[in-house]
């Protein structure tokens, strides 16, 4: 009998420790796969100066069109006055019936009366500016011009027509304003290249603007930067290119950098259309956070951000934000691709605001391109209206981080 | 007396089987395997060493092991007063939390780690024919020292420390058992209930097994034991299926 019950338990006793032994298994759900897919690294997203291969624009010759105007080819340029800085002096040659131009120091102030003006900019300075009046057209052709303004804008325009800024071929021309700008009264001064009228950039040259007050460039109507120029601003206080009534990308290698709480990379106010060229736009900054009236508001960064319609045709965003809440794309209204590349990434974390790859407030439609989205901390783009993907498509893939549609 | 054993072992068996195939498809499964060392000091005093193993998910995944030391005293003929500590080494289930949205929030893996637990028991008998009642009231203080462990949190999309706070828990375990002596058989059958208490009901334990001494030596238990987990806990039900010996000396 006892025999019989040694030979039960010693089984008993076998089978308990085959369990023993069987147990090693973890009993977690299994979330490689997902952490996978949150781990992903994004796309990389860096400034990028190197050259890039476009087709020169042709300038409307209708007169009718409304962007007629917006081509210098299309206005005279007799008229010439060179303006050469020299470090604490500036040498005007060159006179125009009905312009007058005054100096001092370095500072130059043009009164233009007549009709299209060019002014050839060239030499440097780290104590001068210059300010145009007149609600004349003008050219300023910067001829490696370097000038810094310790008490405000490099270059206002306080005139509201149109501002041609060519960068002449092969030169390399830059801008600076100061920390702390010395106001006129009755004048704005918001960047360190400034216009009341709209600023048509063009020329194969470089422009570099290097913003410690406030915003790199800004237009109090539109911005159009048209193929073949190099635009980099680097703004350390408020946004990097900054426009009332829109901003027209036709082509050009723009690089924009922004360090500020609540700055924007590029921010149009108006409807943008990107036509061409490679944009490059890194917001590192924060959400910003103001009171007034006891009345807390937040302002998160963005790469790009467009208050009306933003239309894609072509050309490449390559948008990047870092900071708390950040977006590479924040639009307050709908957006048309149709086609071009986008590459937006929001690497920032969500404390105040919630970082976005893309963000928009409208409805979204693409019909072409490419387009891909990364947000590391939430989903990779939201969109409060209504989405329209249109078919023939190549790709479309929807993670927890990324979104990519490619046709 | 043969058929006597052989019948309750079938019976155990088949009650265990029931009940599990029941269970399963909800709740969780386990083992409990114990050995004990039980040494007589002298007259009602008694130590003992004990090492214990537990299993869960289907038997498939080690829960503790444990190492314990015991004394008990018999105050008087039916009251006993017993003490211990437990060096436990347990694997604590992953949790998951989740956002408003249902998306995930955070996710930390299972992971062992060490607790230590103190009791003190007094155990009341009386007998009524062959079966023994007894009521046991133990207070147990286990206590969970700190420690850094991993956890992903999906919201930042990266791995992080975790710093698991060291934290003390007071539970008062209140169990009633009955356990039969059969004429002529030497497989003693037993039941009990047991609750938990913390600041709520943490759990209920069911118990029916049988004990088999062989020569007052040797002290074998097999048993099978559900674990009905209070509502303030997301550990699931478990059926247990547990082996015990003892050696006396």
């Amino acid at each position: 009998m006892e025999s019989k019950m040694k030979k039960i338990y010693f089984g008993l006793v076998v089978l308990a420790l085959g369990l023993v032994l069987s147990s090693c298994e973890k009993d977690d759900t299994d979330f490689s796969d997902i952490i996978a897919e949150y781990q992903v690294e994004p796309a990389e997203v860096e400034l990028d100066f190197s050259a890039l291969s476009e087709i020169p624009d042709v300038p409307v010759t209708d007169e009718n069109d409304s962007a007629y105007n917006d081509y210098v080819e299309n206005s005279p340029w007799n008229k010439v006055i060179n303006i050469d800085l020299n470090g604490e002096n500036a040498v005007i040659t060159g006179t125009v019936p009905g312009v007058m131009v005054q100096t001092d120091g370095a500072h130059v102030t043009v009164v233009n009366m007549s009709g299209p003006v060019k002014f050839v900019v060239s030499g440097q300075t780290s104590n001068g500016s210059l300010k145009i009046y007149g609600d004349k057209r003008f050219q300023i052709l910067l001829n490696g011009a370097e000038i810094t303004n310790p008490n405000g804008a490099a270059i206002n325009n306080q005139g509201s027509k149109s501002l041609y800024v060519v960068v002449a071929d092969g030169t390399v021309n830059r801008l600076q304003d100061g920390a702390n700008y010395v106001m006129v009264d009755e004048e704005d001064q918001k960047s360190a290249l400034f216009s009341e009228g709209q600023i048509i950039f063009s020329g194969h040259g470089e422009l570099a603007v290097n913003a410690v007050g406030r915003a790199g460039i800004r237009s109090d109507d539109y911005i159009r930067i048209r193929p073949g120029v190099k635009i980099y601003v680097n703004s350390t206080a408020l946004d990097g290119i900054r426009a009332n009534d829109g901003i027209i990308i036709d082509g050009g290698v723009i690089n924009v950098e922004t360090t500020g709480d609540g700055a924007k990379g590029l921010r149009s106010e108006g409807p943008m259309t990107v036509n061409g060229g490679r944009v490059t736009a890194i917001s590192y900054g924060d959400t910003r956070i103001t009171t007034e009236d006891e009345i807390i508001d937040t302002t998160a960064c963005a790469a790009l951000a467009c208050d009306t319609l933003l239309t894609v045709t072509n050309g490449t965003l390559r948008l990047r934000a870092t900071g708390d809440g950040g977006k590479g794309l924040n639009a307050k209204q709908n957006v048309d691709f149709k086609g071009g590349a986008l590459v937006a990434v929001a690497e920032g974390t969500k404390k105040i605001k919630k970082p976005k790859g893309v963000k928009i407030d409208g409805n979204f439609s693409i019909s072409g391109g490419y387009f891909y989205s990364y947000s590391r901390r939430s989903d990779p783009m939201e969109v409060e209206g209504t989405t329209s993907v249109a078919t023939g498509y190549k790709t479309y893939e929807k993670k927890a981080k990324v979104l990519l549609i490619e046709y | 007396m043969a058929r006597c054993k052989r019948k309750r072992l079938i019976l155990l068996v088949l009650l265990f089987t029931a009940l599990m195939s029941q269970g399963l498809q909800a709740d969780d499964s386990g083992l409990i395997l114990s050995a004990e060392a039980s040494r007589k000091i002298r007259k009602g005093l008694n130590a003992g060493f004990e090492v214990e193993f537990r299993s869960r998910n289907d038997f498939r995944t080690a829960e503790r092991v444990s190492l314990g030391a015991s004394v008990s005293y018999k105050l008087l003929p039916w009251l006993k007063a017993s003490g211990g500590y437990n060096l436990l080494i347990e694997n604590n289930r992953e949790e998951i939390t989740y956002n408003d949205d249902l998306s995930y929030n955070n996710w930390r893996p299972s992971y062992w780690g060490l607790r230590h637990r103190f009791n003190v028991s007094l155990t009341a008998s009386y007998k009524v024919r062959r079966v023994e009642f007894s009521l046991r009231e133990r207070w147990q203080y286990t206590y969970r020292p700190e420690k850094m462990i991993d956890n992903f949190d999906f919201d930042e999309a990266e791995w992080e420390d975790h710093k698991v706070r060291g934290k003390g828990k007071n539970v008062l375990r209140s169990r009633l058992q009955a356990e039969w002596d059969i004429p002529r058989c030497k497989f003693d059958p037993f039941a009990s209930v047991e609750f938990h208490h913390s600041k709520h009901l943490d759990k209920t334990r069911f118990i029916v097994g049988v004990d088999h001494t062989i020569k007052k030596t040797h002290d074998f238990k097999l048993y099978y034991r559900y674990q009905l987990t209070g509502s303030h806990s997301s550990d699931p039900n478990i059926h247990m299926l547990g082996l015990g010996y003892t050696y006396k000396f």
